[in-house]
């Protein structure tokens, strides 16, 4: 593998000399230079090391320079090739762009499909190929998909010369293209002629003509700009954190308190808090509201008790949310004594709601994350909540009634933090009934995030853990922070529909006043009118604040061949960003419909496919066949569609708790496709009879066995497997386990000795397949 | 035995001690039967009775025991002499005999304290409320005042702290962990429901103890905000000291935002919860008036200004009667429930005591007015609320109630003084209604040496019944309370005057004009409370005509011919003196004050009382040795000075020439010590008047022609005005004292048309 990654990058830097004409170039007689790409641009270090080998191999498909070659459809009958997990790994087809639809001559110029994929790598140019396929059109965007060590950071352009097109909007980027002799550049998404601004040559930092060429913007497709005040309605805020933790009986005894703080208090240091301006304030509250006031000169915190949850009101008009850098020492102080504080409190019931309000109105003026960690159902005060579980309704139709919002207080105190530029963050240890399908409303509005560790006991170790570990994650997460985000197509294409967490502010702008790293958003498409040319540009942009104060805007920018024809479809579809949107579809379903009325939906879009495949594009047609064929890029879907059948948000079932289910919701329609596709099909491993290398690190980490098809008939009696979805971990033990396998993992004489259970689980990272 | 005599040992004094025998007569001697009784009068003489007392086994008589029943020693019995009840002794007093008799039946002890066997269940409590819309200095006096306080109270005694600004906090001061309040909005109106479940103290909303596991007391109810002083001294000194000023920003043109209202109420809300029908004081420390909340006094806009008695007349006060209303509604709540409010101001302008004057009303609380917490005033006045008898216990009583019984004869026409009504419709309530009426028994709450309550009766004999020979008429006075050292006792008074013939010359010779005027003032400001006009004066007037109609020698239409005797001479002096006080005439004054003035008044005994009605001028001379003068501009000389006691004020005043002789330093030069001694003499003495005086009097050191002299000269007669040539004589050389810038009528001419109104002579 190395050494074919070798010569690629060789081929890659030979690129400049066999440059292919400019598909706008061909139009005029333009200077070649205006065109040309970057010369000498350098391959960027360390972005081959990145990837597998897959992604490698994708990233150079996607330069969109060595194929003019159609899609070669490869039919494959899934009934005589039982579906290999390891076709998951791969990577979606190429992009195979038409000759110069690029200015700039790099693999970078395409966004990678972990920030923007869409549900088929060549775009038909008109409605009725999209109806003919029946796939759903669509794209997965991750805008902030975390980057890891050994990544490329995304550029950023400092100078504050931001080139938009004048009628749409659009950001400059790889795909337009330079006219009027380089003093105008032409809009690739609605043709406008527009002027390239003053300064857009002229080095800042040096003080010199600089290289255009060696722009950012005109070699990167994921790039950020540093944003000039007219992008800002006020100086940048600061990051704040206001932690609503449950204080009552059941929250003290469970020790979610005593590892909540425990948890904030270790991570105190890697909150984002660069340039020292990071807020922080801790309510708590069981059926009365507690705050604490800090500050910088003392190390000592004064609780004020606030009961009045009917009329919530701030008990002072300062301390209460203070500076994290200056009130460190009562901030460390309060978070070691809090759990003592309330260690004999015998209150039983939330006043959620209440503390809701207060935590909003401390925030209010500036905006940022409220992060609540609530042990039971809310009981008192505004947004109180009856039990609704019932287990005769389970099952029936009347179970998506269930996972709609009980009260209308969380949607609408969910709008009022969007509009106050306010995040809330749901983390849930409830062992009865919580209404998660509501909490998770106010997550799922603000662009949150929800976590759920049913019948939390930090008694047990994994549940301490998993929770510890997470939170921990949550915390020193960057955030963006009050966001906008905006998707602009080519002229023809609609953004019909949108899925994710966020708030949908006029038609197509989505206000997300905290966005969490790896967090995933799902846009429907129609074609409205025929697409005339030869490619089309997605882009999308995020206007934010960083939580180091810098407001910036990130532009991710995919480029697309547009096709007329079907086969094209078909072969440049990717399974994995269908399945997320399917999932995603299927989730707004159960709720607007029933559970049966999703399950039946996404089974049938299957059936449809497949169904049309059969019938345009193999021999036997509309007529019968032995055979279920469908293109090699797609033999997973069906598997990808048969386990979001069995997920827990979705499955037929009348032992599913409601919690559990709207958890599992929350999961679909928020989580990376990456992170998705073992969710709903989970990694299979057998251990017992590993290759010998399994287990050793190597160059990518550790490594793995290879994944077996997840089917009951590969389980062994005397065997041990691995299941894994990324939230939990199952070790499976056979009967007939001989006892030094025992030995060796549990450390337990014999089989006989096993117990079952809960052990230990943790979301996993998302780029790294591996724990 | 003089008047003082009996107030000594029974701490009482009536206006008449001969009584008329029939209702017709009662009447025509104008002035009502009344008692000016101080439940708690030191006796140091008193015997510790530690016994239950004997009472009548008539319900509802119940009277108690006392040297006035007969009794039949053989018999073992004894007779009610309230309602002729026969009764047995109790077994346990088998051994009586003419010898051997209980203390109760020693003709000494017609006052006898008892103290009861069951002592109180909870210690006396004391709440602080304290506000925080204070300067850093005024602040830091408060809190230190506070400190020292701590230290006063026993050591058993319950402490509390509310705090308050433009919120009310109610600290948590058994909470070790952290310092912790429970906060209350400023602006609203809570429900004792929702105090009491805000503050955590309804049983709602918890989880049942885990078996084995007893439920910590610390972590419920009310001993997380009421401990004991030796348990949290440390504490609450730290949360004292660690108190600042409101955080709430205030702009330069509004007052801070103090919601006085809602921390009275939630105070009142958290006593009566926690420890109902129990010995407590609720301490208001105000350094301001409310601007917020129900109770709110004045609105925070600076333009708008606080309330003067000439708005409250022209009804255009804004938040007057809905505050007063509010106010009176936790008055009576405090007092139902045996709890005082005692208010202390420290400010310079008015606080809105007029509106919240029930609380102190009710239940019995102090007032003390002061300019800032860090004057003296407040400071000494404050301590002094902790003072101490001779066996080191607090000089005060707790949740006292106190009842009357009368022998058939006489009725209770009501009390006046700080107390309310507990309803008590006994057999001796009267049909005459005067102060608190339609009652025979009233909750006093808080108690104090000093504390006299009037309590008037009415004669209801119909005339022409026969007078029996010796007959009289029975008082008892019955105090129950619970002593600070916890014991609960019961201090029995009970007084038997004769009752005489119409027309009996024993009858004036039994006024006792002091104890009149007292009584006579009480009655005048309880009517000035309910309707403060010219009809209360005219109405004082009328009833001295007709008093001195019926007791003075005269010849018809003869004012020349007027004659009073001693014992009513100088009677209609307090009267002139009484209907030209801040007590009658108000404006002067701002309303806050004329509510302190008025408390004070219907607290004292009748020696003080008598002071604030016609205070003591002493003058001091080279050449003469002090001697009270009159309390008339005559008195102003320039060779002298002068030492006024009007009880709120002592001043000093330096006559023209001794002031000058001060200024030039004369009395630290040798061979003019008798300069020196005439400067100090008055010092001294007025120290001698401060030392146990409540409150601290204001104390001015004056000079004739300065601005404070004006406090002097108000309280002056004006015999000699700008407008009079003086009566006596025009013009007259020298000493012929100070001519005074008023349109008042002076003594001589009060005394004039009262001579020829009370002879029936023509006006002019
Ligand atoms: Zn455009
Ligand atoms: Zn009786």
């Amino acid at each position: 593998a190395a050494e074919n990654q070798f010569s690629q990058q060789q081929q890659q830097q030979q690129q400049p000399q066999a440059t292919a004409p400019s598909y706008y170039g061909q139009q005029q007689g333009e200077p070649e230079y205006i065109n040309a790409p970057g010369y000498g641009q350098p391959p960027v270090a360390g972005y081959a090391a990145a990837g597998g080998v897959g992604q490698l191999a994708d990233q150079f498909g996607q330069m969109g320079i060595n194929g003019q070659k159609p899609f070669q459809l490869q039919t494959v009958n899934l009934l005589t090739s039982p579906p290999d997990p390891r076709e998951l790994e791969v990577p979606p087809p190429q992009i195979r762009l038409p000759p110069g639809a690029c200015l700039a001559n790099t693999p970078l110029a395409n966004a990678h499909y972990s920030y923007q994929r869409s549900t088929v790598n060549a775009i038909p140019n008109s409605g009725s190929i999209v109806g003919k396929s029946k796939i759903p059109l669509g794209l997965i965007i991750t805008p902030y998909r975390s980057v890891k060590e050994g990544e490329e950071a995304v550029p950023v352009v400092t100078d504050t010369i931001i080139a938009r097109c004048r009628r749409c909007r659009t950001y400059i980027n790889p795909y337009v293209q330079f006219i009027d002799g380089g003093n105008r550049w032409r809009c690739c998404m609605c043709g406008m002629s527009n002027e390239v601004p003053q300064l857009f040559d002229w080095d800042q930092a040096r003080n010199q003509p600089g290289d255009r060429w060696a722009r950012a913007e005109l070699n990167h497709a994921v790039v950020e700009f540093v944003a000039p005040t007219e992008y800002m309605v006020r100086p940048p805020q600061p990051a704040v954190y206001i932690f609503l933790i449950d204080v009552s009986h059941s929250a003290v005894q469970s020790g979610m308190v005593a590892t909540a703080t425990r948890t904030i208090l270790e991570n105190l240091d890697r909150l984002p808090n660069e340039d020292q301006r990071t807020k922080v304030a801790i309510i708590a509250y069981d059926t009365s509201i507690y705050f604490f006031s800090m500050s910088p000169e003392s190390t000592d915190c004064t609780m004020l008790v606030m009961s009045d949850v009917d009329d919530v009101f701030l008990p002072k008009p300062n301390d209460l949310l203070v500076n994290l850098s200056e009130c460190r020492a009562s901030m460390e102080s309060l978070l070691g004594r809090l759990n003592d504080m309330f260690a004999e409190n015998h209150t039983v019931g939330s006043a959620l709601g209440p503390a809701l309000q207060s935590g909003f109105k401390l925030i209010n003026p500036i905006g940022g994350k409220l992060i609540v960690l609530s042990s039971s159902l809310p009981s008192v005060g505004a947004g109180a909540l009856k039990n609704r579980e019932d287990p005769k309704i389970l099952g029936t139709p009347k179970e998506s009634g269930l996972l709609q919002t009980a009260s209308p207080f969380y949607k609408t105190f969910a709008i009022e933090c969007s509009r106050a530029q306010v995040s809330v963050d749901m983390f849930l240890f409830s062992a009865a009934y919580q209404d998660v399908a509501t909490l998770a409303c106010l997550p799922h509005y603000t662009s949150g995030q929800t976590y759920f560790y049913p019948a939390f006991n930090a008694a047990r170790s994994e549940d301490a853990v998993k929770f510890a570990h997470e939170f921990g994650e949550v915390l020193a997460m960057p955030i963006m922070l009050e966001a906008v985000m905006r998707v602009r197509a080519t002229r023809g294409i609609r953004m019909s529909s949108f899925h994710g967490n966020f708030f949908v502010r006029s038609t197509d702008l989505l206000a997300m006043p905290a966005v969490p790293q790896d967090t995933s958003y799902a846009i429907e498409l129609q074609i409205e009118e025929t697409i005339s040319s030869p490619f089309v540009v997605f882009q999308t942009a995020i206007l934010h604040t960083t939580c180091y104060g810098e407001r910036r805007i990130r532009v991710i920018t995919t480029a697309y061949p547009v096709t007329s024809n079907l086969s094209e479809v078909f072969a440049s579809a990717d399974q994995v960003a269908i399945a997320t949107l399917l999932a995603n579809k299927a989730v707004e379903r159960t709720i607007t419909h029933k559970l049966e009325d999703a399950r039946d939906a996404v089974q049938s879009k299957l059936v449809e496919i497949l169904q049309a495949y059969k019938t345009s594009m193999t021999a036997a047609g509309a007529g019968a066949s032995a055979q279920l064929a469908v293109s090699e890029n797609l033999k997973m879907l069906p598997v990808l569609v048969l386990g979001l059948l069995k997920n827990v948000g979705i499955r037929q079932s009348a032992q599913i708790p409601p919690d559990l289910r709207a958890y599992a919701q929350a999961l679909l329609t928020s989580l990376p496709s990456q992170v998705l596709v073992p969710y709903i099909h989970p990694t299979f491993y057998s251990l017992h009879n590993m290759p010998p290398e399994a287990g050793t690190v190597g160059e990518h980490g550790v490594i793995l066995p290879p994944p077996l098809p997840l089917t009951s008939e590969r389980l062994e009696r005397h065997g041990l497997f691995l299941i894994e979805d990324g939230q939990t971990l199952f070790l499976w033990v056979g009967r007939d386990a001989v006892p030094q396998l025992v030995i060796d993992v549990f450390d337990l004489p014999n089989y006989e000795t096993l117990r079952g259970g809960k052990t230990r689980e943790m979301r996993r990272g998302v780029y790294h397949p591996h724990l | 035995m003089s008047f003082e005599d009996v107030e000594e040992r029974d701490g009482v004094r009536l206006s008449w001690n001969v009584w008329p025998s029939s209702r017709i007569e009662a009447n025509r001697t104008v002035v009502p039967i009344a008692a000016l009784y101080i439940p708690l009068k030191q006796r140091d003489d008193l015997p510790p009775v530690l016994y239950e007392p004997v009472t009548c086994k008539s319900t509802p008589c119940r009277a108690v025991l006392n040297p006035y029943c007969q009794i039949d020693i053989r018999g073992k019995l004894w007779i009610c002499p309230f309602c002729l009840t026969r009764n047995a002794f109790p077994p346990h007093y088998k051994d009586l005999s003419s010898t051997n008799l209980p203390a109760e039946l020693l003709p000494k002890y017609t006052t006898i304290e008892y103290t009861l066997s069951r002592p109180a269940q909870v210690p006396p409590i004391f709440l602080f409320v304290v506000d925080t819309c204070l300067d850093a200095e005024d602040l830091k006096a408060l809190r230190d005042a506070i400190v020292v306080s701590l230290s006063l109270l026993p050591p058993f005694a319950l402490v509390g702290l509310v705090t308050f600004g433009t919120m009310a906090q109610v600290h948590e001061i058994g909470y070790a962990e952290c310092s912790k309040s429970y906060v209350f909005r400023g602006g609203k109106e809570y429900t004792p429901k929702q105090i009491q479940d805000m503050l955590g103290l309804s049983a709602q909303n918890r989880a049942a103890p885990r078996p084995g596991q007893p439920m910590p007391p610390q972590a419920f109810g009310a001993a997380r905000f009421l401990l004991p002083v030796s348990q949290c001294e440390f504490q609450l000194t730290g949360i004292l000291e660690a108190l600042t000023r409101d955080p709430w920003p205030v702009a330069s043109d509004k007052r801070p935002i103090r919601c006085t209202g809602v921390a009275l109420s939630v105070a009142v809300g958290l006593l009566e919860t926690t420890f109902p029908n129990t010995g407590a004081r609720i301490m208001v420390f105000a350094g301001g008036a409310a601007t917020e909340g129900p109770g709110m006094v004045v609105s925070n806009e600076l333009k708008e200004p606080i309330r003067s008695h000439h708005d409250i007349d022209r009804d255009s006060v804004k938040h007057f009667k809905r505050a007063t209303k509010f106010y009176e509604g936790l008055a009576k709540r405090a007092s139902n429930n045996g709890h005082a409010v005692d208010l202390f101001a420290g400010c310079l302008d008015q606080v809105g005591l007029l509106e919240m004057k029930a609380l102190p009303n009710s239940t019995n609380g102090v007032i003390v007015l002061s300019d800032s917490f860090a004057t003296s005033i407040f400071k000494q006045s404050f301590l002094r609320v902790f003072n101490k008898d001779d066996q080191g216990n607090l000089a005060m009583g707790f949740n006292a109630t106190f009842d009357v019984q009368t022998t058939k004869e006489l009725k209770v026409s009501g009390l006046i003084g700080h107390a309310i009504s507990t309803g008590k419709k006994s057999a001796c309530v009267g049909e005459t209604e005067i102060g608190i009426g339609q009652t025979s028994a009233w909750k006093l709450n808080t108690l104090n040496p000093h504390t006299a309550k009037a309590v008037y009766f009415e004669v209801v004999t119909p005339a022409g019944q026969p007078l029996q020979q010796g007959s009289r008429g029975l008082i008892q006075f019955v105090t129950h309370y619970q002593h600070s050292t916890g014991q609960m006792r019961l201090r029995v008074t009970t007084i038997a005057r004769n009752f005489a013939e119409a027309g009996s010359p024993s009858i004036a010779a039994s006024f006792d004009q002091e104890a009149a005027a007292v009584l006579m003032a009480r009655i005048a400001v309880f009517k000035a409370e309910i309707d403060d006009s010219p009809d209360v004066l005219r109405w004082l007037d009328r009833m001295l005509i007709r008093l001195c109609q019926k007791f003075a020698d005269y010849r018809k239409e003869d004012p020349t011919s007027f004659r009073l005797s001693d014992n009513f001479s100088i009677y209609p002096q307090f009267m002139f003196h009484l209907r030209r006080s801040q007590f009658l005439q108000v404006f002067n004054n701002s309303p806050d004050e004329t509510a302190f003035y008025r408390h004070i008044l219907n607290e004292e005994d009748v020696n003080n009382s008598l002071i604030m009605i016609q205070p003591t001028l002493m003058s001091y001379g080279l050449d003469t040795p002090p001697q009270p003068v009159l309390l008339d501009s005559v008195s102003i000389k320039p060779d002298v000075v002068l030492l006024l006691d009007t009880f709120f004020h002592i001043l000093i005043f330096h006559g023209e020439t001794v002031a000058q002789w001060r200024k030039a330093g004369y009395q630290d030069q040798e061979g003019y010590e008798n300069l020196k001694e005439l400067l100090e003499i008055p010092i001294n003495d007025a120290q001698d008047l401060l030392t146990d005086r409540f409150p601290i009097p204001r104390y001015i050191v004056c000079d004739q022609g300065g601005s404070q002299a004006r406090f002097l000269l108000s309280k002056l007669n004006p015999s000699t005005t700008h407008m009079s040539a003086g009566m006596y004589g025009a013009n007259q050389a020298g000493g012929a004292g100070q001519p005074i810038f008023t349109d008042d009528v002076s003594l001589q001419v009060f005394m004039e048309h009262l001579k020829r109104l009370a002879v029936g002579a023509q006006t002019n």
